[in-house]
């Protein structure tokens, strides 16, 4: 139950950012809303729950996606092994820094699409055009990301518990 | 110090699978046909939703607007009804002249309307994903265009749905000429919705606003078909080619509907077979 949980945000996510949010101007240049999910799975989440997930989505990202194949999968993959390391030192469950922590993970995504596209593609510039593409980014993910994290937080917990008392109904049957 | 080892080691290893995965194709034939399958039903369901709300909202609500805009469009369409005319009259020379000079392809008969259902999740990339596939006759590598011009090539195609690669990604490429100067070169893709037209001679005069069309040398795009028009141009001292800017013709944040060029020889080919 609890990876349904995880399959139907994901798959809700996704539907969102490539059906949804390109019909409204204002949402143009949103970061990965699968970001902050998987810094959730990573900070809040087991190992053997989140990493099936990740590569999971990761796939289907780059399946829909035009970039080179196993660029998602590298960005999923660092971000979860960077936010696992993190938390080892930080304690991140504290609501200031997690815009911090949305942040470097956009971040850490946008350098990873980018270098990449400069290193396979010679000739390829910075242009001013992609500083402000990472910079509105930047700027969603400090106002939403904290959100978003705390949704999921919030949303898994109410799931969980119904879930539980479902099979405890059972149970008592 | 074995940890940063271990970091380093990785991070090569990393890179050095992205750049395999670059320079080789990669068929997702298989599960990458499965994942699109999973999400494409989902999307082309939402997208029609959208349209359905939309649609509502422009043909009931916006009425107060539509008699001012039917006046408008009455005097347009004589406009435009003048201007047929003389457009049949070029027709009717265009078809006399291509078959003058056996000129057997006619675009019109090998075109099958498809919709977009999902755009990229990345804004550093540029496809989208259209509701017809493999069933419908779509295959990898054919044009899609609609009536301003070029939209781009199928690069994925599942079972019902494919994968559009727009000409403004930067890993599109279609080999193009300049109409008034038929200076060649290939249209890439830039920034900001922009492709720039790379490998164009400095010798060959350039200017902004010229029209830049396929030159059907790339065997994807049909010949003659518009691309986009120069925006800017720019001829440094020294090299061999010119920095020229091109605009597609096609607006790429509303396109909603593309046309994909389908190979009726090669149909005809395996019907035969």
């Amino acid at each position: 139950m609890t990876y349904c949980y995880h399959v139907c945000i994901c798959l809700f996510l996704i539907i969102v950012q490539t059906t949804v949010m390109p019909y409204i101007p204002l949402f143009k240049g949103f970061y990965d809303l699968l970001t902050p999910f998987f810094i959730y799975l990573s900070i809040f989440r087991p190992l053997r729950e989140s990493i099936p997930v990740i590569l999971f989505f990761g796939f289907v990202m780059e399946t829909i996606s035009g970039g080179t194949f196993g660029l998602y999968l590298t960005t999923y993959l660092w971000l979860f092994i960077g936010v696992r390391w993190v938390i080892t030192f930080l304690h991140v469950g504290n609501n200031p820094l997690l815009p911090f922590i949305v942040v470097a993970g956009v971040l850490m995504q946008n350098f990873i699409f980018v270098g990449s596209s400069v290193i396979f593609e010679p000739g390829l510039r910075f242009t001013s055009e992609m500083s402000i593409t990472i910079g509105v980014q930047v700027f969603w993910a400090i106002f939403t990301g904290p959100m978003f994290l705390m949704f999921f937080n919030y949303s898994f917990g109410k799931w969980d518990k119904r879930v539980k008392e479902i099979s405890s109904r059972k149970v008592d049957r | 110090m074995v940890l940063i080892v271990g970091v380093i080691v990785l991070i090569t290893v990393n890179i050095i699978l992205l750049s395999l995965f670059n320079r080789r194709y990669i068929s997702y034939y298989g599960p990458g046909r499965i994942a699109i399958s999973i999400v494409a039903p989902f999307q082309k369901a939402t997208s029609t939703s959208i349209r359905f709300v939309r649609d509502i909202w422009r043909h009931y609500f916006f009425l107060v607007n539509a008699s001012k805009e039917n006046e408008g469009l009455r005097k347009d369409l004589n406009r435009a009804f003048e201007r047929n005319v003389q457009f049949k009259e070029f027709e009717l020379s265009n078809a006399r002249l291509r078959n003058l000079l056996n000129f057997q392809k006619n675009i019109t008969d090998r075109v099958l309307a498809a919709e977009i259902i999902g755009k990229d999740p990345s804004p550093w990339f540029k496809t989208v994903l259209i509701d017809k596939g493999k069933h419908d006759g779509v295959e990898k590598g054919m044009a899609v265009v609609i009536p301003e011009g070029i939209a781009g090539q199928t690069t994925e195609v599942s079972a019902h749905y494919s994968k559009v690669l727009l000409i403004i990604d930067h890993n599109s490429a279609v080999d193009a000429l300049v109409q008034r100067d038929r200076a060649r070169g290939i249209i890439k893709g830039g920034s900001a919705g922009q492709c720039i037209f790379k490998y164009v001679l400095r010798k060959h005069d350039v200017v902004v606003d010229d029209i830049v069309v396929s030159s059907g040398l790339d065997g994807v795009f049909p010949k003659g078909l518009s691309v986009g028009y120069v925006s800017g141009v720019v001829k440094p001292k020294s090299g061999i080619f010119q920095e020229v800017t091109v605009t597609p013709y096609v607006d790429f944040e509303k396109l909603e509907e593309v046309l994909v060029v389908l190979n009726p020889e090669k149909r005809e080919f395996e019907k035969e077979k």
